[in-house]
């Protein structure tokens, strides 16, 4: 055997294994094959088991007892879909909110009544179930706090009223025009009401209303795509989005698509007699999916159709003006949930049904022809950064500021900053043509002291406010909503506060 | 120092002995004119006695000692007496200042004096400035009685107090007297905008303040945006709403730091003094209403061995 | 219910979980799947057209996917081990194959790696 010490320097050599007696069963390593400490250390003898204590490695010293057990909850779980059922839930009104006395209903002279700026004025009852087919109403909205749904008139209502005056009215020169407009303001300022509002006066007015309550729902990828044989690149649409579109549609306009009779020819649906009315045209979609896109386009073709087709003259009617309102557009600005063939991610403007609703706020082409109004509302609670749109927005601000798409002044996007082509593409100034009104932007801020008194009295007068409601009180509240904003004042109307007055420095006091 | 020295009759004595020896030539300019060592009687002047020498040099012949002038003797103590009696103390220098401080204070101990609250305010060293100043390590204790024999100094009537005592007590002052700077209060600017800062926890505020209609602005932004809770922003606004002033001011503040609450509480703090600049009679409102009572806690700091601030581990045995 | 390649899905489940409940689909084949029959991807067994069932079924049973491809694993394991690799020699011992430290936390390749390997 070789001797364990290196003759040359007398050092310990070690043993090589192979000359090491082998063992004739392998045994599991149990401990690492290379310690800087003895065997002893790293089996350390066993504690008493009895002891609380039973430190391992790196443990504090704390002492550490057994928690206890849950108790389980056995209750049953709610069913399916019931959860999400109570939480879209909406409830439009409340038994013990006191009725508001001498409260106006609006209708078409309360809508553009300027002495009325700053009251709230009651939704017509007939008219709730409409607003609830469009989906106008959003949970967590405040309605359930009142005896009935109503809203303030406050400026922009009134302006928006006059709008649809104008256009649904007899002056020929204002008479079919069409208004485009994006909605942008702070959160809780009012987008989405104002919307309803819209949408409420379009119902006031006979218009056909079409919505896109959540513009998130078509890119979120929870309904159903397929492509557009032979288009390239490929298009998608969404027979059951769509479907759901005409849905909201024939439910909440029925008076008046029952009232229209066919009056075109469309390719792809043979069997239409003109007979049927729009309704029935509509209910074509509903029934079967993969019709709905083709019933859709025809159904918009009959709404903006200003003659009949040669042979199909008997009955035809003017359209009335048509309202779209679109809410939490920047969805439509940013990626899609979909994906494409070969796995890369659907633009969004490649979604047949978004690119026609975006498209019409092109205005070099006719778009309605019978005149109506586009609100596009962008949201700030569901609402994914979009560059591009942020961009685009600025430059509509620029143009309505006066400045010129060629001087140095007007927004760009910055260099390498990936803005999407597409998405500023849509946001090019286009010249009005005819009756097209071009795109603005309306940014909606907070109320006036005026219109925010109005609002708390009607809290007041429902029974939630205690206070005495006077200019000190309101203009307290103003500056605290940030300037009258009303989904603030709304919180601030339901929040039970202690009264903030504190003694005025009396002359005994001193 | 201390080596003893012959006395003076010895000394003169040896001197003699050495001028009388014949194998020592001294020349006369290397020869010490003075002693440097204390004891000797007066030294005679040296031309008269060096001139004789020289000549009487070659004859060798014995000449007794000049008569010891006892008129001229003079006793002086026999080593080298430091210039201060507090010389083997600890710390001389400082008892020197004391004992000139407790000098003068006897000599003028029947001036008039004035309540403390009048004697005009003095800025003494601070105890590490006096340690630097006398260059020895001065107790706080002893310190302390320094400075109540100063304070004592500075309650003679300004008008009749000696210069002496004056030049003694300047002596003791930090420079750059910080009372003596006068207090400018604060002011709404000619813009009509008063300034104000605020702090709370971790966080300051900044506050302006013009007079409005109730607009409030929080770093450039809504204050809905940075206090999305509504008990924020009433604590925020708090001094304006509990003097409902709050339709009568623009508020615009800069704030960092903290969380907020802190934040929100800053503020309130902020836009109260601001609002007591505009409005000083809200002074005791505000008081009452805690606006303007500033809250100086802050976090107490973590300690080693403790698992918070005070928290101790778990006691465990073994 | 629905069958796809042999297994019988209730309507109520997520299409994509579904396929991930083959041995050899995971996350992303099953994206990709989907994708490839543009199918969204919280689309419900229940929603599928027959047509799409049927795509599916085809391309899975091209797929080396459940028995085929478990014997694929094993018989890569068995190699390894036949030709005196160490990666073979640590599937046979039960450690750790690819280098991992065994001081500590070894429990899954103890539990896991065997010649014979549960799949």
């Amino acid at each position: 055997m070789a001797s364990p010490w290196c003759w040359s320097c007398l050092s310990p050599l070690r043993t090589p294994r192979a000359i090491l007696p082998s063992s004739t069963t392998t045994t599991r390593i149990t401990t690492a094959g290379f310690h800087s400490t003895a065997v002893q250390y790293a089996m350390p003898a066993k504690k008493n088991k009895n002891s609380i204590t039973q430190l391992k490695y790196r443990q504090g010293q704390t002492l550490r007892r057994k928690k206890k057990k849950a108790t389980e909850n056995r209750a049953r779980p709610p069913a399916i879909g019931e959860r999400k059922a109570m939480r879209k839930r909406i409830v439009l009104s409340n038994p013990n909110a006191l009725e508001v006395e001498g409260m106006q209903e609006l209708s078409p002279e309360t809508m553009i009544d300027n002495r009325l700026r700053g009251s709230v004025l009651g939704l017509p009852v007939t008219m709730l179930d409409q607003l609830r087919a469009v989906q106008a109403f959003k949970p967590r909205q405040g309605w359930n706090i009142f005896r009935r749904p109503g809203t303030v008139l406050r400026r922009d209502a009134l302006e928006l009223g006059q709008l649809f005056e104008k256009i649904s009215g007899d002056d020929p020169a204002e008479k079919g025009k069409v208004v485009r407009k994006i909605i942008t303001g702070p959160k809780g300022s009012g987008k989405t009401v104002h919307l309803l509002q819209a949408a409420a006066m379009g119902f006031l007015k006979n218009w056909v209303v079409i919505t896109v309550p959540d513009a998130y729902e078509l890119v979120s990828g929870t309904t159903s795509y397929s492509p557009i044989e032979g288009s390239n690149p490929p298009q998608y649409v969404q027979p059951n989005a769509t479907s759901a579109l005409l849905k909201r549609t024939v439910e909440a306009n029925s008076k008046v698509l029952e009232s229209l009779k066919v009056s075109q020819k469309h390719a792809g649906l043979e069997n239409l007699k003109p007979t049927m009315t729009l309704k029935d045209l509509a209910q074509l979609g509903l029934g079967d999916a993969a019709l709905s896109w083709p019933v859709f386009q025809a159904l918009w073709a009959e709404l903006t159709a200003t003659s009949p087709a040669p042979g199909m003259e008997n009955g035809f009617q003017s359209r009335p003006p048509t309202l779209v309102t679109v809410d939490g557009l920047s969805h439509w600005m940013t990626k899609t949930a979909y994906r494409a063939e070969d796995y890369s991610f659907v633009h969004p403007h490649d979604l047949v049904f978004v690119q026609h609703f975006l498209s019409l706020l092109k205005s070099d082409k006719p778009t309605l022809k019978n005149g109506g109004m586009l609100l596009y509302a962008t949201s700030t609670s569901n609402n994914p950064s979009s560059y591009s749109l942020e961009v685009g927005l600025d430059q509509m601000i620029a143009r309505q500021d006066g400045v010129s798409p060629t001087s140095p002044d007007y927004p760009a996007p910055e260099a390498y900053s990936n803005a999407d082509p597409r998405v500023l593409e849509l946001f090019k100034p286009t010249a009005a043509s005819g009756k097209e009104g071009v795109l603005e932007l309306q940014t909606l801020g907070g109320l006036t002291r005026e219109e925010t008194r109005g609002y708390l009295e009607y809290f007041a007068q429902s029974g939630l406010l205690r206070e005495n409601i006077n200019e000190k009180w309101v203009s307290e509240r103003w500056s605290l909503s940030g300037g009258g904003i009303i989904g603030e004042l709304e919180k601030l109307g339901r929040h039970v506060s202690a009264p903030a007055k504190l003694a005025q420095p009396t002359p005994d006091v001193e | 120092m201390a080596r003893h020295a012959p006395n003076g009759i010895v000394q003169a004595m040896q001197l003699l002995r050495l001028q009388g020896t014949p194998y020592r030539r001294v020349i006369p300019s290397l020869r010490p004119t003075a002693r440097f060592y204390a004891t000797e009687t007066e030294p005679q002047t040296p031309s008269t006695e060096a001139l004789p020498e020289q000549t009487a040099e070659p004859q060798l012949e014995v000449r007794p000692a000049p008569e010891i002038n006892f008129a001229k003797f003079q006793q002086r103590p026999a080593r080298i007496v430091p210039a201060s009696r507090a010389y083997f103390s600890g710390n001389p220098r400082f008892i020197d200042h004391v004992l000139n401080l407790e000098h003068l204070q006897q000599k003028y101990a029947s001036l008039p004096q004035v309540p403390a609250g009048e004697a005009p305010r003095m800025a003494w060293f601070k105890l590490a400035q006096f340690r630097d100043f006398v260059g020895e390590a001065v107790p706080v204790k002893k310190y302390r009685s320094l400075l109540k024999l100063l304070q004592q100094l500075n309650r003679i009537e300004p008008g009749i107090a000696p210069q002496e005592v004056r030049t003694a007590i300047s002596v003791f002052l930090r420079p750059g007297n910080p009372y003596a700077k006068e207090h400018t209060p604060r002011e709404v600017d000619e813009n009509g905008c008063a300034r104000a800062k605020g702090k709370r926890k971790t966080s300051t505020a900044v506050v302006q303040l013009v007079e409005g209609e109730g607009e409030v602005l929080v770093n450039g932004r809504s204050i809905v945006d940075v206090f999305p809770r509504v008990d924020d922003r009433e604590k925020a606004l708090w001094a304006l709403r509990s003097t409902e002033r709050i339709d009568k001011y623009n508020v615009w503040v800069r704030v960092h730091g903290g969380g907020s609450t802190g934040q929100a509480e800053a503020i309130t703090l902020a836009i109260g003094r601001a609002l007591m600049l505009h409005e000083p009679g809200l002074k005791p409102v505000l008081r009452k209403a805690g606006a303007i009572t500033v809250d100086a806690r802050r976090v107490e700091r973590k300690k080693p061995g403790h698992v918070k601030a005070r928290k101790m581990p778990t006691w465990v045995k073994r | 219910m629905v069958f796809i390649l042999g297994v019988n899905f209730p309507e109520r489940n997520l299409l994509k979980k579904s396929l991930q409940s083959f041995f050899g689909i995971g996350n992303d084949t099953s994206s990709r799947l989907l994708a490839r029959f543009n199918i969204h991807p919280t689309c419900r067994v229940g929603e599928l057209a027959n047509k799409q069932v049927l795509d599916l079924t085809a391309v899975l049973s091209e797929m080396k996917i459940e028995n085929d491809l478990r014997r694929e694993v094993l018989n890569d394991i068995k190699r390894l081990k036949e030709t005196g690799t160490y990666r073979g020699r640590r599937h046979a011992l039960g450690l750790p194959v690819r280098g991992q430290r065994t001081r500590t936390q070894i429990k899954t390749p103890v539990k896991l790696n065997r010649m014979e390997r549960r799949l």
